[in-house]
């Protein structure tokens, strides 16, 4: 039988039971569109953290205290609720005058209740320099300006926050500047407002930023002598390796380390970050879609279920193609051809729908929620989904086709 | 044509066997009429599905057009089917909800012919049935005498030299199980071999030799000439 007339006379057989073709494969059409919408929605926030890591810029370098993972999948000891203290005012000092570097930027974080009149928020903090601004692109405000130089020296009260908090502590109606608030219960003058909202490197939410003087948030907020983290801005002359290891060779000098398999802090690089952040979201993206095709293979089970019933129902068929010459594999042939144009029509639906689906969230998301998501329909997954819905006719469709094809010719026609 | 010798079909299941033919020996010669005739339960059904190559025999020989069936593969056998033999079942096998054309149609797509020329072959086979105005009629709509008919261009269209008949006439009324057997003794005329299992007398006598069979045996096998002598038709 040639293949043409084998899809020719499977078509024609669905096509007679149209009804049924179509709630057979809702189960395929549901499967794909959700691993289309998963690996859609995965990519778009991968795609998303990824820009947003990139606009920091690409000459960043992290330092956070405690022993880099070595290559193991393990974010490092100070983000896992270790308090690390290996990071301190000389290493700083020291790395400021490495010439390789342009900025070295302390950071320390907390959290605490923030207070206007009546109004409170329990908001994350962050004390640093003056340079946090520059090497953060947040120089740029909507009102007021950055603190000093001199009000990290002389450990001034003021504070520079984000729109959206600005917003909430104030009202749309009333300017923050030189308004005080109350963070942690210690007073602070508000000096400038950010000119940008949205989310920031590592899930920092700029709109609800709050940053003070290092100096202040050290010795009155959190009593500590230690950074969380130094931000570094490398000196463009020099390759990101090269800063990389400079800053290696001076913080090791700093802390008396002679094996670098001993290092008490974690350098990452935005490469590293991105790769890093790459793959998590990667798994994380792969886990959904894993989910997602167990709907997928309920579907295909419903499949080989209905062209079960299928080859019972038409048996005498088969029969009577047999007897007119129809060998074992052609009816193997046509069978199978019925079940993977079930799935591959079930696929392309079920891309359709997934597709019309992102749109949609896409659409929500811009429209009625102002975080810059990006539109990704990745060719991968339509072409994996492809791939999936046709082998899961074969796979499911296999056993029904040799059921139909190992029939008996005389017991077939004999059917009733 | 066809020659078997000392044929047995034996079924055998978990307790008991079954000696459904036993030693039936006797041959066929191109362009003949053969009715094969006998009681319920006598075998000849059985001897119809083996002469068609639908099963194989348990003992004895047979051989079609000088080949053993003992020697062909499952995939020869069906090959042969579709070109050598056509089919005319009694509960026609139709395919209802295709059109006559789709159903002559499907002998066919399992042949070595070419799309191009199925059309010509499905509209003659058609012709010769007399169906030409129902062509594209769905078959569950057409009579049972019809039906049949439609049955009949199916089985001549890959133009095979024998035409195997089980009983075409039990589900129609006599008028058209007369048209039935008038089509199949001009097929004959025109020189196709035409094996007919009947237990219907009238039916049987289109045929110009009768093979009897009774308890897996063959009881008689003579000409129709003689069976209208010895008055054995009434």
């Amino acid at each position: 039988m040639l293949i043409r007339d084998a899809f020719k006379t499977a078509l024609r057989s669905l096509m007679h039971g149209m009804m049924r073709s179509v709630l057979t494969m809702l189960g395929v059409v549901i499967g794909i569109a959700s691993v289309i919408i998963l690996m859609s929605i995965g990519q778009s926030a991968q795609d998303l953290i990824l820009n947003q890591v990139q606009s920091i810029g690409s000459d960043l370098i992290i330092i956070t205290p405690g022993a880099p993972a070595n290559g193991k999948f393990s974010p490092p000891a100070s983000a896992q609720g270790i308090i690390v203290t290996s990071l301190k005012q000389n290493d700083v000092d020291a790395l400021q005058r490495e010439p390789a570097i342009l900025y070295a930027v302390p950071e320390v974080r907390g959290q605490a209740d923030v207070v206007y009149g009546n109004n409170i928020v329990t908001e994350g903090y962050t004390g640093s320099t003056q340079d946090f601004f520059l090497v953060s692109n947040l120089a740029a405000t909507a009102k007021g300006q950055p603190f000093a130089k001199s009000d990290v020296d002389s450990g001034n009260h003021v504070v520079v926050i984000g729109p959206d908090l600005a917003t909430t502590l104030f009202g749309a109606n009333v300017d923050p500047i030189n308004k005080t608030i109350r963070v942690k219960n210690i007073s602070f003058r508000v000096v400038g407002v950010l000119g940008k909202s949205g989310m920031g490197a590592f899930g920092v939410d700029i709109g609800n930023l709050v940053v003070m003087p290092i100096t202040v948030a050290q010795t009155q907020l959190l009593g500590t002598n230690f950074f969380n983290v130094i931000v570094t801005q490398a000196n463009a002359s020099y390759t990101i390796d090269f800063v990389k290891s400079r800053i290696a060779f001076t913080l090791e000098q700093n802390h008396g380390i002679h094996d670098s398999n001993k290092d008490d802090f974690n350098i990452e690089t935005q490469a590293d970050i991105l790769s890093l952040l790459g793959n998590i979201t990667s798994i994380l993206t792969l886990f959904l879609a894993a989910i997602a095709s167990i709907s997928l293979i309920v579907g295909g089970i419903g499949i080989m279920n209905i062209m079960l019933v299928s080859v019972t129902e038409r048996t005498r068929e088969i029969g009577l193609r047999k007897a007119v010459g129809a060998t074992d594999s052609d009816i193997l042939k046509q069978f199978l051809i019925e079940s993977i144009l079930l799935t591959s029509a079930g696929g392309v639906i079920g891309i359709a729908l997934g597709a019309a689906v992102v749109g949609i969230v896409y659409e929500a998301l811009t429209t009625f929620a102002s975080i810059g998501w990006v539109f990704a329909f990745p060719i991968s997954s339509v072409a994996l989904s492809l791939a999936v819905s046709g082998v899961a006719g074969i796979a499911f469709g296999i056993y029904p086709a040799r059921q139909a094809s190992k029939k008996n010719p005389i017991d077939a026609l004999r059917y009733e | 044509m066809i020659e078997v010798h000392n044929l047995q079909k034996e079924y055998l299941d978990e307790e008991t066997s079954t000696l459904a033919l036993r030693d039936v020996s006797f041959s066929i010669k191109k362009g003949e009429f053969v009715s094969i005739m006998g009681p319920s339960g006598s075998g000849k059904s059985t001897l119809l599905q083996i002469l068609s190559f639908l099963d194989r025999p348990t003992g004895g020989t047979y051989t079609f057009d000088g080949r053993s069936i003992d020697e062909m593969t499952d995939r020869e056998l069906a090959q042969v089917r579709n070109r050598d033999m056509g089919f005319v079942f009694q509960s026609f096998n139709l395919l209802s909800r295709l059109t006559v054309y789709d159903n002559v149609e499907i002998p066919l797509l399992y042949s070595n012919i070419p799309p191009a020329s199925r059309p010509a072959l499905v509209e003659a086979a058609v012709n010769s049935v007399g169906l030409e105005e129902k062509l594209n009629t769905e078959a569950g709509k057409l009579s049972g005498g019809q039906k049949q008919r439609v049955a009949i261009a199916r089985a001549l269209v890959t133009g095979p030299a024998v035409i195997f008949a089980d009983e075409p006439t039990g589900n129609l009324d006599s008028q058209s199980g007369l048209q039935i057997m008038d089509i199949l003794d001009s097929l004959n005329k025109k020189g196709r071999t035409v094996i007919l299992v009947t237990h219907e007398t009238q039916t049987a006598e289109f045929a110009n030799r009768i093979v009897r069979i009774r308890d897996g045996k063959v009881e008689s096998d003579e000409p129709i000439a003689a069976h209208r002598a010895s008055g054995s038709l009434k």
